[in-house]
């Protein structure tokens, strides 16, 4: 029997679960093939949702399931943590002792928030990069009464690429439907000297945030977060006073790439950008956020390699040669306000070029947040 | 400035200085190579050379225009095989 294990049971750990059930079903039903999804909390996050959260487009608890329920019922959920990948012995050491022994593995450890990293971020910063961080910062936003808040990245690489824009353009349109742009400033911070990365999009975005009086300072690499007196100190030399600070914390690849000696130095598994392969290893796949492949983390990036992903381990399940190649197929919604979005959708060899925002594009986005659970997660369109 | 400092301005490929740290960056997309450099200029010390090597052409303008902005300086750029050599010195 053929062991294939996931370790995630994150958007990339679960869709790709559920694609490999679907194209191996009958092996799976005649018991030549295992299907295992490893996740020490069983809960599955739409991590998305915690940006709608902020400005109450969504409840709290319309952004997370049980993983038990988004798998397909003959996938195996293991809920323990793992405290070591043995890619010698091709086999996962288990933090209660047991070990998963596997065939084919399939890392989708995704990223991990290291606020601490960023002196003085904990401490100063408002984020909503997690579910209980999204909630404090919903509330902080209701208690506003005008002041001059600044949007930050403090560390790159981070997931959600889009997402210090969409807090920034729905920032503006929150303020002024409560009455307060008047009273406030918007300041926003990029590390590269452009306010998006991706060449074709910046100055879209530039001219958005112009248009709308949203100042922009970049590069600006933070250096610290002065809580105790406001300030955000950026490496150049330039700081900025702030009322409340919006950032994004720095990220690294998950703990236990590090210990199983799988990654580079931010804990990201050097991977194949076409075949999805980790380099050196012919039975383990990598996709999602846990890739060190330059392109962005985000679910929509993990969406699209777990059909590339998918078919590699289902060819070799069957002892046939992998052939799927990923092309780099991405897509996101960017939100540019309260209600209207615009998107990019680009892959290695074609950059995105974003329509002009509407609300036809944000009502897809809506939609999409409703349909996430069945079209993406359980994979069934 | 310090007595190791080498004097500013173009030099050959046989007066380059000697590099604190080389951060080889090849392979990188945008906008890998200069947080690499951003990285590195924060471990180091004011004084130190840090070469920077990248193949991503976005460079070319990111990281001159990093290294104006944050007051330090770009001694030489040169373009290799396939890549291209920045040497930046850590000013401050």
């Amino acid at each position: 029997m053929k062991r294939i294990v996931v370790l995630g049971g994150g958007i990339g750990g679960t869709t790709v679960a559920n694609r490999i059930q679907r194209l191996l079903s009958r092996e799976v039903e005649q018991g030549q093939v295992e299907i295992s999804v490893v996740d020490k909390e069983g809960i599955h996050a739409y991590q998305p949702g915690y940006l709608m959260v902020v400005f109450d487009k969504m409840r709290p608890e319309e952004t997370r399931q049980e993983e038990s329920r988004l798998l397909h019922r003959s996938i195996r959920l293991v809920k323990e943590e793992v405290s070591k990948i043995d890619a010698a012995g091709k086999k996962l050491l288990l933090a209660g002792g047991r070990s998963l022994p596997y065939d084919i593995l399939v890392i989708a450890t995704g990223s991990v928030l290291h606020p601490e990293l960023c002196p003085g971020f904990a401490e100063g910063a408002h984020s909503f990069y997690d579910l209980d961080n999204a909630v404090k910062l919903r509330d902080q936003l209701r208690q506003f009464s005008g002041g001059r808040i600044v949007v930050t990245v403090a560390g790159m690489p981070y997931k959600c690429p889009v997402a210090p824009l969409e807090v920034t353009f729905m920032l503006d349109d929150y303020l002024r439907s409560r009455g307060l742009r008047d009273k406030s400033e918007i300041h926003y911070t990029y590390p590269i000297p452009r306010v998006f990365g991706i060449e074709t999009v910046a100055p879209v975005m530039q001219r958005l945030m112009t248009e709308r009086g949203i100042q922009t300072h970049t590069p600006f690499n933070v250096q610290k977060v002065e809580a105790a007196s406001r300030r955000l100190v950026g490496v150049e030399g330039e700081s900025l006073d702030y009322d409340l600070l919006i950032g994004i914390p720095p990220h690294r690849g998950a703990d236990v790439i590090a210990v199983s000696g799988l990654g580079d130095k931010g804990n990201w598994v050097p991977t194949d950008k076409f075949t999805l392969r980790a380099e050196n290893q012919n039975d383990i796949y990598v996709l999602g956020d846990a890739t060190n492949i330059a392109i962005s983390k985000a679910g929509s990036t993990a969406d699209y390699e777990a059909e590339t992903v998918a078919q590699s381990v289902a060819a070799q399940a069957r002892g046939l040669p992998p052939s799927a190649r990923y092309e780099g197929r991405v897509y996101c919604w960017i939100m540019t306000g309260l209600a209207q979005a615009t998107y990019i959708k680009f892959d290695y060899q074609h950059p995105p070029h974003p329509p002009t925002p509407s609300f036809a594009h944000y009502w897809n986005k809506m939609i999409y947040n409703r349909v996430y659970w069945d079209m993406t997660a359980r994979a069934m369109f | 400035m310090s007595d190791e400092s080498p004097a500013p301005g173009p030099k050959t490929p046989d007066e380059r200085p000697p590099a604190t740290r080389v951060v080889d960056a090849r392979g990188a997309w945008c906008p890998g190579p200069l947080m690499e450099l951003i990285a590195a200029i924060q471990e180091e010390s004011p004084g130190a050379h840090i070469e920077v090597l990248s193949s991503d052409q976005g460079s070319r303008q990111d990281i001159p225009m990093w290294v104006q902005k944050a007051g330090h300086e770009l001694v030489r750029m040169d373009k290799e095989n396939g890549f291209d050599r920045y040497v930046v010195r850590k000013t401050h």
